[in-house]
């Protein structure tokens, strides 16, 4: 039990307390980045898949087996160290420096790190293949005779997708997405693997320099089921809004 | 394109040093996971029996314990594992345990809930009949319940370790010597070529992934003709 009392002991400084925010900063940051392009990306790869065009959905197939069968991990690795020996060596060096655009004086843009760059990369294109599978299933719950009755009434098959599928589709996929936005957070954390500052790797650091295991992982922990609440809670208030709605129109 | 990288290192990225010293590489890569696939099975099949048969503050303790690790990154359960470990036991614990045992709660915490799905989805009637031909709980849950949820989750078992291969690769942030590891190590200590040897080991990665499910399609098909056989002979 002594053991146990000596974790327990004091609290973190605040400085360390503010290394694990500026890792949590960076790990919401990632996740919001990477949502956003795999949500993209996974539509145009779900597109692709459930073409009738094999060139197309052949591809997207291959894609999504190559990139869920192998660890996110070795894929960022592979993203880190295996693209610059592939790419031009002025491609590197322009990526590796230190680029920003200001805009007036208050707004500046800087060049995200290479180690940032992987991180998003590696990780949309993971999750990518995830969220084309859960838009994909979110269309095929959108019944046949939809498509028809939109056909039927004339409207192009652009037009049929953007009005009358995807608003049905996107309500079905919804739930399994928040799950993989929740996974995306999750996954953020291999990237200190590749030296990314995010909140694992600031815990893993302020745990080397103060010993306190128990604090320092603690309050990560704490940070990483804070962060999936909010989501889930979202979720949950969302899907309230949408029964809401679904009064009022009956 | 260089492959006498991966020719010249191709022992240590399969088995390590084995049999001078430890084995590592792909061999440790898939140890760990048909250990914590294993142990997650167990437990995942315990915990959702438990979910479905406990009500009230024990129902709502259990889903609480298991939300909790569904909700932690991987990478921070090997970090508790790894660390507390050692303080709970009094011993040293190897890492390759320490992380087996990060797997194995990860794993069965979400299988829990299939299984626990698996066996809602089986009707009451079977429930009933077992029941009514004097079968106690348990008796009903072991030869009626069971066999037949276990049938409908089997893909959610297979989705379930086929991530836990992937996952195993997190070993490699504790320094245990499986294949991710033995990889960066050849690749810190040739310093050229990293695409060559991330590519192979990907590609050694994706064979133990989709052999997997292609094992497991094979074995379900089997056991569902026979299932269907002994149907067919019943009636």
């Amino acid at each position: 039990m002594i053991e146990f009392h000596a974790i327990l002991g004091q609290m973190l400084a605040p400085k360390y307390i503010g290394w694990l925010l500026d890792g949590l900063y960076m790990t919401l940051l990632l996740s919001a980045v990477v949502a956003v392009l795999s949500t993209l990306l996974g539509i145009v790869i779900a597109a692709a898949h459930s073409s009738h065009q094999r060139w197309l959905s052949r591809p997207a197939a291959i894609f999504i087996a190559v990139f869920r069968n192998t660890p996110l991990l070795v894929q960022l690795f592979f993203w880190y160290f295996g693209i610059s020996s592939l790419l031009p060596e002025n491609t590197v060096v322009w990526l590796n420096s230190v680029h920003s655009v200001t805009f007036g004086s208050y707004l500046a843009l800087t060049w995200p790190s290479f180690e940032l760059l992987c991180a998003i990369v590696g990780l949309s294109l993971y999750s990518a293949t995830y969220v084309s599978e859960e838009i994909r299933s979110g269309m095929r719950g959108v019944a046949e005779a939809q498509r028809l009755a939109g056909a039927a009434l004339g409207l192009t098959r652009w037009q049929v997708l953007r009005y009358v599928i995807l608003p049905q589709a996107a309500r079905i996929a919804l739930p399994p997405l928040l799950g993989q936005y929740m996974n995306i957070i999750k996954n953020t954390s291999l990237t200190m693997a590749i030296g990314l500052a995010e909140l694992s790797y600031t815990s893993r650091q302020v745990e080397a320099q103060t010993f306190k295991t128990f604090q320092a992982f603690g309050i990560a922990t704490l940070f990483y089921i804070g962060s999936i609440a909010l989501i889930e809670s979202g979720g949950q208030l969302l899907r309230r809004r949408q029964r809401l709605t679904d009064g009022a129109h009956r | 394109m260089q492959l006498s990288v991966l020719t010249d290192n191709l022992p240590y990225l399969l088995w390590g040093a084995y049999p001078e010293g430890e084995l590592g590489g792909a061999a440790l890569t898939v140890l760990l996971s048909l250990g914590s696939a294993l142990a997650s099975a167990v437990l995942g099949l315990a915990l959702g029996i438990g979910l479905s048969l406990t009500r009230g503050l024990p129902n709502l303790l259990l889903t609480a314990g298991i939300g909790f690790f569904r909700a932690i990154p991987v990478l921070m359960l090997i970090f508790w594992t790894y660390f507390l470990l050692p303080i709970v036991f009094h011993i040293n614990v190897p890492g390759v345990f320490s992380v087996m045992c990060a797997l194995s709660l990860i794993g069965g915490a979400y299988l829990a809930h299939s299984v626990h799905a698996g066996i809602s989805g089986i009707p009451a009637g079977q429930w009933a009949a077992g029941m009514s031909l004097g079968m106690t709980h348990f008796a009903v849950l072991r030869h009626i319940v069971l066999p037949q949820a276990l049938q409908m989750m089997l893909p959610s078992f297979v989705n379930q370790w086929v991530t836990l291969i992937k996952d195993s690769s997190l070993a490699y942030i504790v320094g245990v010597g499986e294949l991710s590891f033995v990889a960066a190590q050849v690749n810190s200590r040739v310093m050229i070529y990293p695409a060559e040897i991330f590519m192979f080991i990907g590609l050694i990665y994706f064979a133990l992934c989709t052999g997997l499910a292609w094992c497991a399609d094979r074995i379900g098909a089997c056991f569902n003709t026979r299932y269907d056989g002994q149907l067919r002979q019943a009636h």
